[in-house]
């Protein structure tokens, strides 16, 4: 991974812009999870 | 509205612009006035891209939406986070080291100027039919709360949120979206907990979920694809990636948010809790409709919802064998959802759907004696959640709740009515009309713009009363013009040697492209920006083809 520019300071948790990216898509997909069992467990 | 409601109402208004009007009381140059002078914190901008986005027509017509149609509304903003992870990367810093106030004077540095005008019109025309829209909706609230004419409303609430733009500018805008968006916050909790606690004690939320579900309100997820289905999985990530990488990232009213912060962390961090936020922000709104939809199916709502219809149709000689034909229909449903909750199998599941389908067949005749009647189209979506609010819960909650969408409608209009002034002014009067008078002249050019913006928003807000589901008709009009602005803005960071002439011809066939596919297809809305996008790139490219060959 290309390190970020010295005027960008480090996100606050994680350490890397790249792992702060990456953690946001996987909540998008357990979002995505969680939602789609939502509807099969209440769809009869 | 009881005598409470309107204290409530009227305090947290009066606290919400206040505290804005104090935080934003040092606006003396330009560079204040529309960029903060870039010392925002995160939170305070995160805040503001959210209730910028949430307008009241999230909060009216949202719940309203799953309502009549269940829950799949909220794959819309599937593609939110991907699209705000992108922005971050890509053009967070890119906008920050250009030391631009608008994201079409960076087109102009990476361009040249008709490309830049060009994108600036196209976002002052489809910013400028939004905003009127965006304050049509809460005309509406008043309008079903006081029976008042939308004309009125509309005016007050216009001249209301164009005062404090145009005195405090983008830290007034962005101070009171804070506060608006907690109040909103507060205002959902509070409208969900009251669904549930409304529901029969014998329903409670368990059997809640078990009537939605089985009524098809708990859609979450769609998994089947089809191009002309507009809410499903894949429509929800592909399509609205590219309307939420086109609005956040090339729509003035987004990205003047994130302009104002202290450094590029501050500005991604903005962006990326909306990533985080948004959805569930959303399913929790759609929730509330679900909840809503089976209050309704033990306590008889209205034929239609909105009052002044349903009055006139009353006059009609059909209109007493449809009452009462409605009457049974709701009974109907009412006993089958008992039965299917109390029996829980195939046989009462067929039959509380056939109830389902029987009782939306006599609403749809009385919502086409309406349209027999006015000659129009008619759409209640907007006045469900609405009539809930005013005839079901208790005095001070409905201020409350009234507080939460009018909170939502002046965040959004603020927003919108600040960043078309400053595209008018630093894109437009500052380049082409006018070019290098003091700083002075060109802050009162832009408190001069901010009026008359407000004023244009007024005037224009009837043009929301012909639309059906107004959160639906917000998202198409910007549709039409977004993937132009997105395929431009992919030309500027992607491509390095497209220039500005093909980058501007590029721009008009993307449009014509969306436009064709609008009236001459029946492609959903969501793919336009995708269209659009891809027709700009490919003639962007095809048209630099010989500079880039002459270079090889």
């Amino acid at each position: 991974m290309t390190p970020e520019p010295p005027d960008i300071d480090p996100p606050p948790i994680l350490g890397t812009w790249g792992r702060l990216y990456l953690a946001v898509a996987l909540f998008l997909a357990l979002l995505i999870v969680l939602f789609a069992v939502f509807t099969e467990v209440f769809t009869p | 509205m009881r005598p409470l409601d309107w204290w409530v109402l009227a305090a947290s208004l009066v606290f919400i612009i206040s505290y804005g009007l104090y935080r934003s009381r040092d606006t003396g140059s330009v560079n204040k006035y529309l960029l903060a002078g870039k010392t925002m914190p995160w939170y305070a901008m995160a805040l503001s891209i959210m209730a910028t986005q949430a307008s009241a027509i999230t909060f009216i017509s949202t719940s309203g939406q799953a309502y009549v149609d269940g829950m799949r509304f909220v794959q819309f903003y599937f593609g939110l986070p991907l699209a705000m992870i992108i922005i971050s990367a890509t053009a967070v810093p890119l906008f920050h080291r250009s030391n631009v106030y608008t994201a079409y004077e960076y087109l102009e540095q990476r361009f040249d100027a008709k490309t830049r005008v060009l994108v600036g019109i196209i976002f002052l025309i489809q910013r400028g039919i939004a905003v009127g829209v965006a304050l049509y909706a809460p005309a509406l609230v008043l309008t079903v709360m006081l029976g008042w004419p939308d004309q009125y409303t509309t005016v007050i609430m216009g001249t209301l949120v164009a005062a404090y733009t145009t005195f405090g500018g983008i830290k007034a805008v962005t101070w009171t979206d804070f506060q608006q968006m907690l109040v909103m916050f507060f205002g959902l909790f509070l409208a969900l907990g009251m669904a549930i606690y409304l529901l029969p004690s014998d329903v409670g939320l368990g059997g809640a979920l078990q009537l939605a579900g089985a009524a098809g309100r708990l859609n979450a997820v769609v998994t089947s694809f089809d191009w002309n289905d507009r809410y499903n999985l894949f429509n929800g990530l592909l399509g609205g990636m590219f309307l939420a990488l086109s609005y956040f990232g090339c729509d003035q009213s987004q990205v003047q948010r994130y302009l104002t912060g202290r450094s590029i962390a501050q500005s991604r961090l903005s962006l990326l809790f909306n990533a985080v936020a948004k959805i569930p922000m959303q399913f929790f709104i759609l929730a509330i409709g679900a909840i809503v939809f089976v209050f309704y199916t033990f306590e008889k709502p209205p034929l239609v919802f909105h009052q002044v219809e349903l009055s006139n149709i009353s006059r009609e000689s059909e209109y007493p064998a449809l009452a009462a034909r409605y009457d049974n229909a709701f009974d109907g449903r009412r006993q089958a959802a008992r039965q299917y909750l109390n029996a829980p199998g195939e046989e009462t599941l067929a039959a509380y759907r056939q109830a389902q389908k029987n009782f939306e067949g006599v609403r749809k005749d009385g919502v086409a004696l309406i349209e027999k009647k006015s000659g129009a189209g008619f759409n209640d979506t907007n006045y469900i959640f609405l009539s809930f609010v005013m005839k079901y819960l208790p005095a001070g909650l409905v201020g409350l709740i009234l507080a939460a969408i009018f909170a939502a409608a002046m965040s959004t209009i603020s927003a919108e009515i600040n960043s078309l002034a400053t595209v008018t002014v630093i894109d437009i009067y500052q380049r082409h009309i006018r070019k290098g008078a003091t700083d002075s002249h060109y802050l009162l050019a832009s408190r001069l713009a901010t009026v008359f913006w407000g004023i244009y928003a007024i005037v224009t807000a009837g043009f929301g009363r012909s639309l059906g589901s107004l959160i639906e008709a917000v998202n198409m009009l910007g549709s039409l013009f977004y993937g132009g602005l997105l395929g431009v803005f992919v030309l500027a960071f992607g491509f390095r040697r497209v220039g500005g002439t093909a980058a501007f011809i590029g721009v008009l066939a993307g449009e014509a492209a969306i436009f064709y596919a609008r009236f001459f297809t029946e492609i959903s809305f969501l793919w336009y920006n995708v269209i659009g996008c891809v027709v700009v790139v490919a003639v962007g490219l095809a048209l630099s083809l010989p500079r880039l060959h002459a270079r090889a």
